[in-house]
């Protein structure tokens, strides 16, 4: 069972999806294609990928300016959408950079709909810290 | 009571704060000087004008997406977490507050942006 297949059980997830720090998307589960197709997911993805490299430069900048700690690096960024969220993070690519490998996992993340979006289940899943080869 | 006020009642919110989409003022309140809050409230209008942008593109993409008009966003760090909906933000302390709490606040406490207000 892989972690997208995880994600995909979360209440209200709609998709599922792998992706570089460039944005494009390398895996993917789509639950609805009617509301996420796979055309939507790719410029969702590089929109996330443009996401995440914004919200660690910022994160890192805070805590250069403020002394404050506990903001970099970024575990998830969301975006809350009208009807549904998507939640992404590259954290896994932190436990691999701690054990010294160079060649990083891709950024993953998850579409949930609002009205059941669990983003401390989906945090928990793209947090848990997988064994790295 | 206003939105700020009951923010910082929530557990785990160490600041919370208001800015003008038009950029020309915020207010704030909590445990940030004002040259911080004025930090923060700057990226985080940034970062909603930049996702109101993805939105709009992506709806040009598929009309009706769901994504459009978007409520807010979140960046989740190792100990806080920045959660902005609408023009407010706040700082949660993640150990001690829920971020399914406030976002269900958030979303309920503040409607949805007109898009002419961006």
């Amino acid at each position: 069972m892989t972690t997208l297949d995880d994600l995909m059980k979360l209440p209200g997830a709609m998709a599922a999806f792998e992706f570089r720090g460039s944005g494009e998307v390398l895996e993917q589960r789509i639950a609805y294609p009617d509301r996420i197709n796979e055309s939507t997911l790719d410029l969702l993805a590089h929109m996330c990928a443009a996401n995440l490299s914004i919200a660690t430069m910022q994160a890192r900048g805070w805590e250069k300016v403020t002394g404050m700690e506990g903001f970099y690096p970024i575990q998830e960024f969301t975006l809350i959408g009208f009807d549904w969220s998507v939640v992404v993070s590259g954290l896994q690519r932190e436990h691999y950079k701690q054990a010294g490998k160079f060649s990083l996992p891709p950024f993953m993340g998850v579409v949930l709909a609002n009205e059941s979006a669990d983003y401390e289940a989906a945090f928990g899943i793209l947090e848990r810290k997988e064994p790295v080869p | 009571m206003s939105i700020v006020t009951d923010l910082l009642a929530k557990p785990g919110v160490i600041a919370a704060g208001e800015y003008a989409y038009r950029g020309d003022r915020f207010s704030h309140r909590g445990a940030l000087s004002e040259d911080h809050a004025r930090v923060a409230s700057i990226m985080c209008r940034a970062t909603t004008m930049s996702v109101n942008m993805e939105a709009s593109m992506l709806e040009a993409l598929q009309p009706l997406s769901g994504l459009l008009p978007p409520r807010g966003w979140l960046v989740h760090g190792p100990g806080y977490t920045v959660c902005v909906v609408a023009n407010v933000f706040c700082l949660l302390d993640n150990s001690k507050g829920s971020i399914n709490d406030l976002v269900g606040f958030m979303r309920q406490a503040l409607p949805a942006v007109p898009a002419d207000m961006i």
